[in-house]
């Protein structure tokens, strides 16, 4: 009996922990114009599970905020990005509100 | 990627004759307005779509009036471009395009509607505070071979961020062949860009106007 239990446990965390990723942040090489950043937002908008697009050009930064209890698979991502014509760095999960990422990227500044 | 295409990519823009005109594929799935007003010898409007970022479709109307003899083209055409390679660097991108197409075209020197080609192609360098840009376009005939080589080196004062006024200061060097304008046309531009929506004017050598505007969505 303690078998399926711990099964049952891991998948529950497993499920917490994918869900609980609010934003998914990339950095992509290639991001130095208004025309880009426009392309790549429109982009990731189609995604049902896309709640917010921020993209910074400074940081060289795509933040994606997601709906509740969705999710956008990397290999998603970065298949998005490519077809755009853009390469992608790095794609990090983080619990931070998007609102927190664009506070601190106009904190940072140019 | 090799830094070595980079950077013949960037010395191509900056050394030679380069594009004036903004990029013939803004994103995928994005379509592209282009109207351009240069000095009265060249006006011309485009509409391109990019199913993919490496491709669009679309066409376009231009008109040649030769300010040495007064001779004139109008020249309506279909074209594909496409964007031959793409280096995406940190904090740059570098591109070239090539294109082609057919059309028609009336004129002054020639009797009624004639068959046309096109070819031409573009290589550009871009950061947040520089841009290069090398194009040359041809439009040629059985009547005629109309090519435009433009050279556009941009500097921008400060760097834009995303949703913000982007602004440019741009010098531009145009040769018309055809005798359209006999040698070498400057010109000094202001551009402004903001979301989808790019406008420029300026000033050529002759004191004519020189203007473009574009927009994406």
């Amino acid at each position: 009996m303690k078998q399926p239990q711990f099964i049952l446990t891991t998948m529950l965390l497993v499920a917490t922990t994918t869900s609980s990723a609010a934003t998914i942040e990339m950095t992509v090489n290639g991001l130095v114009c208004g025309f880009c950043a426009q392309g790549i937002e429109k982009k990731l908008k189609k995604y049902p599970a896309t709640a917010e697009v921020v993209v910074n050009l400074e940081h060289h930064l795509v933040a994606v905020s997601l709906k509740e209890g969705q999710d956008i698979g990397d290999a998603d991502l970065r298949k998005a990005l490519t077809d755009a014509g853009y390469t992608v760095k790095s794609i990090e999960r983080t619990d931070t509100p998007i609102a927190d990422v664009r506070a601190k990227l106009k904190q940072a500044g140019p | 990627m090799s830094r070595l295409p980079i950077h013949l990519a960037g010395a191509l823009a900056l050394a030679g004759p380069l594009s004036a005109i903004a990029k013939p594929i803004a994103y995928a799935e994005g379509t592209t307005v282009m109207a351009e007003y240069s000095a009265g010898t060249m006006q011309e409007l485009q509409i391109f779509y990019a199913p993919r970022f490496d491709y669009s479709v679309g066409g376009g109307h231009v008109d040649f009036t030769s300010d040495e003899d007064s001779q004139s083209a109008h020249i309506t055409y279909t074209r594909l471009n496409w964007l031959a390679h793409r280096w995406n660097l940190d904090a740059a991108q570098a591109n070239v395009f090539v294109w082609g197409g057919v059309g028609f075209a009336t004129g002054n020197s020639f009797s009624g509607s004639i068959f046309t080609g096109n070819a031409g192609g573009q290589a550009d360098y871009e950061t947040r505070r520089v841009y290069a840009s090398l194009k040359t376009d041809l439009q040629r005939s059985s009547q005629f071979s109309d090519r435009v080589d433009t050279l556009q080196l941009g500097v921008a004062p400060y760097e834009h961020e995303y949703g913000g006024l982007a602004t440019w200061f741009v010098f531009q060097a145009r040769h018309y062949t055809n005798n359209v304008h006999s040698g070498i046309e400057a010109a000094a531009l202001l551009r402004f860009f903001r979301g989808g929506a790019w406008v420029e004017a300026g000033v050529t050598n002759d004191g004519k106007l020189q203007a473009m505007a574009m927009f994406n969505f």
